[in-house]
């Protein structure tokens, strides 16, 4: 064989089986996405919405689950997201090289991808068996406590993205390193911090493991942030290993419903992404 | 050994004219220092010729060293910055002259690891001096970059951002006042004046640096240092800055740092010359362009070299 026809063969190969594991990926996340909808939307209705999680057998939907779940992913990033920030804020532009930056870094990394059941077990430990008993406030903390590397990643990543040239002609202006900060480098890296707190909720809001240790779950509507509440996670998981094809039919709209939510997120992380890159080249 | 110390209002003609190690080589000189500092080296042959000095400088800044780690960037030099001039600092690339521009506003403190050492005094106060300030330091001189590096902001927050910070204003008109006049010395206004709302980053990059300009100019600094300012712009936009440069020069102290010979020519009245961390010249630019004393500067400025 000639040598140009073995490297077009090479090239050929390689492109297939790239091909391949692309259509692989793609087939899975199709199947999972077709799955969802053709289980899913038979049970959208108009109660999902309104009606409560039912006992078994008679109708009902998923309005406290879906109440729960938007709380505690709220409350989560609202502690989770200014925390992870000013750690960001500190490696990106204080710490830098220093010696605590690399721990905070490397810590931070080892929890970014520590199993979130293990975040369940801890804040069990520390709020539930203290408190006595499981708690909206305890799932929030471990949401937040998931979504606190993921802000600090980004947000450093972002804050180092802002061009060294900008920082120094602040900080030539007799700027402190906080005003530079709050005045020059937030608003330059605004989007990609935004779109980090929206990531950091769609990671937050699908978690199940952790809320299954610290808010469980609840029959009834509760607003009630020292008790426990009910969230389409932890709904979704008892309902869908239930011998009950009433409950079954609310897990598949849960899921549907959170997958779309996620999806929705991402997308509007994407567009506020793409403004940025606009925005920058003006 | 401070050349302020002995403000000898010498005759520029007679120490141009002096003959390499004439009468002029006093030891009180501040070139004298740099001189001797080379000698040793056995490299460069050292007409002890001095300059003469600089009366009533704004930076004095003697035997200044800069390490990065254990790398030596600036090696003991000696020079004084005059008022209402442009002291233009040539040489090849890494020779140390944006690392000299960096210490005079104490920019290489943001650098992890560098380290200056040596006196600068500004108007006779020691900027080093732990008890300084850096940001109050910094608020009283200007800084221009190589690259136009406005703020994401508006036009008009771009300048107003130095007098906000360092509480300028007591009114909006009285900022109002300051953007605009800032504006028109930069030469800006007529361009700007219908879009100050607009943001400073949709300006093409000759006018985003004249935006840099009045933002600098915006807090009244006494001395606007210039680091390369013309590199990334073509040349209609870099001949508008010289002629901003030549304006500022009736009001400001300036030091500019360019690697256009023919630009330190057009607009500055001293010229330094460095090489590998060392200051190897330093004199009138009509002089150091048309007798250079050193074979080293001839060599650059004759193109033969860097």
């Amino acid at each position: 064989m000639s040598r140009r026809a073995l490297r077009t063969f090479y090239n050929l190969l390689a492109l297939s089986l790239s091909g391949l594991a692309t259509a692989i990926g793609l087939f899975f996340l199709g199947a999972i996405l077709w799955t969802l909808i053709k289980n899913g939307v038979g049970g959208m209705s108009l109660s999902v919405f309104t009606a409560m999680t039912p006992p078994p057998g008679s109708s009902g939907g998923l309005l406290n689950a879906i109440y729960g779940s938007v709380v505690m992913t709220l409350i989560g990033i609202l502690i989770g997201g200014p925390v992870g920030m000013l750690a960001g804020t500190y490696l990106a532009e204080y710490g830098r090289t220093s010696r605590l930056s690399m721990v905070v870094r490397f810590v931070n990394d080892v929890l970014l991808s520590a199993p979130s059941i293990i975040i369940g077990l801890f804040v069990y430990e520390l709020l539930v068996v203290r408190m006595g008993h499981f708690s909206a406030l305890a799932g929030a903390v471990a949401l937040a406590i998931i979504a606190i590397p993921v802000t600090v990643r980004t947000t450093e990543d972002m804050l180092n993205l802002v061009p060294q040239g900008m920082k120094d002609a602040s900080t030539a202006m007799g700027a402190y390193p906080w005003r530079t900060i709050t005045s020059v480098i937030y608003p330059a890296a605004r989007s990609g911090i935004v779109t980090g707190l929206l990531l950091a909720i769609a990671r937050i809001s699908g978690e199940t493991a952790p809320l299954l240790f610290t808010a469980l779950n609840n029959q009834f509507w509760s607003s009630n942030l020292g008790a426990p509440m009910a969230n389409l996670p932890v709904v979704i998981f008892q309902f869908a290993l239930s011998p009950y094809p009433n409950w079954q039919q609310l897990a598949w709209s849960g899921a549907l419903l959170i997958t779309l939510s996620i999806l929705v997120l991402s997308v509007a992380a994407r567009v506020v992404v793409s403004s940025l890159a606009q925005g920058g080249k003006r | 050994m401070s050349e302020s110390g002995t403000p000898g209002p010498r005759d520029p003609q007679t120490a141009a004219a002096a003959t390499p190690a004439g009468p002029g080589a006093s030891p009180g000189s501040a070139d004298a220092a740099v001189l001797r500092h080379l000698k040793p080296s056995g490299r460069v042959p050292a007409p002890a010729v001095p300059e003469p000095a600089v009366v009533d400088p704004v930076f004095s800044c003697r035997n200044v060293s800069v390490f990065y780690g254990a790398k030596e960037a600036l090696k003991g030099v000696t020079l004084d910055v005059g008022r209402r001039q442009v002291l233009a600092m040539i040489g090849p690339s890494g020779c140390g002259k944006s690392t000299f521009l960096r210490c005079l506003n104490r920019m290489n403190d943001t650098i992890a690891g560098a380290r200056v050492s040596g006196t600068i005094l500004l108007d006779g106060q020691d900027i080093q001096d732990p008890s300084q300030d850096a940001a109050q330091l910094r608020a009283r001189i200007g800084m221009v970059f190589q690259k136009p590096n406005p703020f994401p902001k508006s036009i008009y927050d771009n300048v107003a951002y130095g007098p906000r910070i360092h509480g300028m204003s007591r009114s909006r008109s009285q900022l109002d006042d300051i953007v605009c006049t800032s504006l028109q010395r930069a030469g800006l206004w007529d361009e700007v004046k219908d879009r100050l709302t607009t943001p400073g980053t949709g300006l093409s990059g000759g006018q985003q640096q004249r935006l840099c300009i009045a933002r600098t100019i915006a807090v009244q600094p006494e001395v606007i240092l210039m680091d390369e300012p013309c590199s990334a712009l073509d040349p209609v936009a870099t001949a508008r800055i010289e002629d901003l440069i030549d304006e500022l020069r009736e009001s400001y102290a300036i030091v500019i740092v360019t690697h256009s010979m023919q630009q330190a020519a057009r607009v500055s009245q001293r010229t330094a010359y460095f090489h590998l961390g060392e200051l190897i010249e330093v004199g009138e630019t009509d002089r150091v362009f048309t007798n250079p004393r050193h074979r080293l500067t001839e060599d650059y400025i004759t193109g033969r070299f860097g």
